[in-house]
């Protein structure tokens, strides 16, 4: 993408405000970290329940039916505190390989989907398999590396800085 | 006290290595994500919003382990990255209200939650538990991100 593009999206005069406020940017970030709090935990129990880890006791279907509309919340709330804190930024985060990383996961999560559509689709089938399928627990494995990829990148976004110009301070990305 | 005169923030491993505070950061949100993200579905049942198949006392049970697990990562990630610069946080007012709301949730957590989620409770008692609940976590999260704003 031409850097003018990247620019001129952080130009924008919503984005200008979000990065220049002192309130605005730390409260979407706060929304974009409660997000992960409410939703990264039911991801976990999901996997480890489709694993035959964890909540043995209700049937597979209970807990990934019940939990993904909850799951789907939190992360369209984290996906748009995500989009609009990329955006606010987007010239200062656009050569950062991290973020790069992190959307090349995003790409391989929706990869994931697409692959295992069939498993999830199908989750009460799981209820009466007496073993659990080894597709249904690659997919629940993948699942767990995944996200925790993500959570890993997104952090080290902040941390890059480019070579040779300095940061100032008002660019420091937390 | 000789030994907390002689600490030196400088020698701190998470200061003079490059990967040990990021790598603390990330444990700490995961940890967060599990803790919280456990309660949270304790507290969907208590709010009657979903996970009605199940009870509140089945999924306090089911999760605790997964529960106490993710809020002890906080407790040894948290403490590490305090470490690194322990004169800024205290003084910090994102940190001291991060603490407090901590503390809070934590008490309240394995006290009163712990009652109404285990005892079988009518629908007025059980919302407000769960209120309260996501209200004190969701602003431990704020305290924390504010820590770096302030």
């Amino acid at each position: 993408m031409p850097p003018e593009i990247v620019q001129w999206f952080q130009d924008m005069s919503i984005a200008t405000a979000i990065r220049e406020s002192a309130l605005v940017f730390p409260v979407i970030l706060s929304l974009h970290l409660t997000g992960m709090g409410l939703f990264g935990g039911m991801i976990l129990m999901t996997d480890l329940r489709m694993l035959g880890i964890t909540l043995t006791k209700h049937p597979v279907s209970d807990i990934v039916n019940g939990l993904r509309p909850w799951k789907h919340l939190g992360l369209t709330l984290t996906a748009t505190c995500g989009i609009l804190l990329l955006w606010s930024k987007a010239a200062i985060y656009y050569p950062n390989p991290y973020l790069r990383i992190k959307l090349m996961l995003f790409a391989l999560i929706i990869i994931h989907a697409i692959v295992f559509r069939g498993v999830y689709r199908n989750v009460a089938d799981l209820d009466r398999a007496t073993v659990i399928p080894g597709r249904a627990k690659l997919a629940a494995v993948l699942s767990i590396v995944l996200w925790i990829s993500v959570v890993t990148a997104g952090r080290w976004i902040g941390y890059w800085e480019p070579k040779g110009a300095p940061v100032n301070a008002a660019q420091v990305i937390n | 006290m000789a030994l907390f005169l002689a600490y030196d923030v400088a020698n701190n491993p998470l200061n003079t290595n490059e990967w040990a505070f990021p790598v603390c950061e990330v444990l700490h949100i995961l940890g967060f994500a599990i803790g919280i993200g456990t309660i949270t579905m304790v507290n969907i049942r208590l709010l009657g919003l979903g996970l009605k198949k199940e009870s509140p006392a089945d999924l306090w049970k089911g999760t605790f382990p997964w529960t106490l697990g993710g809020l002890a990562l906080v407790l040894i990630t948290g403490p590490l990255i305090f470490s690194s610069d322990p004169t800024m946080y205290l003084r910090n007012e994102g940190f001291r209200f991060k603490i407090t709301m901590l503390v809070l949730a934590l008490i309240y957590h394995y006290t009163i939650y712990r009652k109404v989620a285990l005892t079988k409770t009518s629908g007025g008692v059980a919302v407000m538990a769960g209120l309260i609940s996501l209200v004190l976590w969701v602003s431990v999260v704020f305290g924390g991100i504010f820590i770096a704003f302030v």
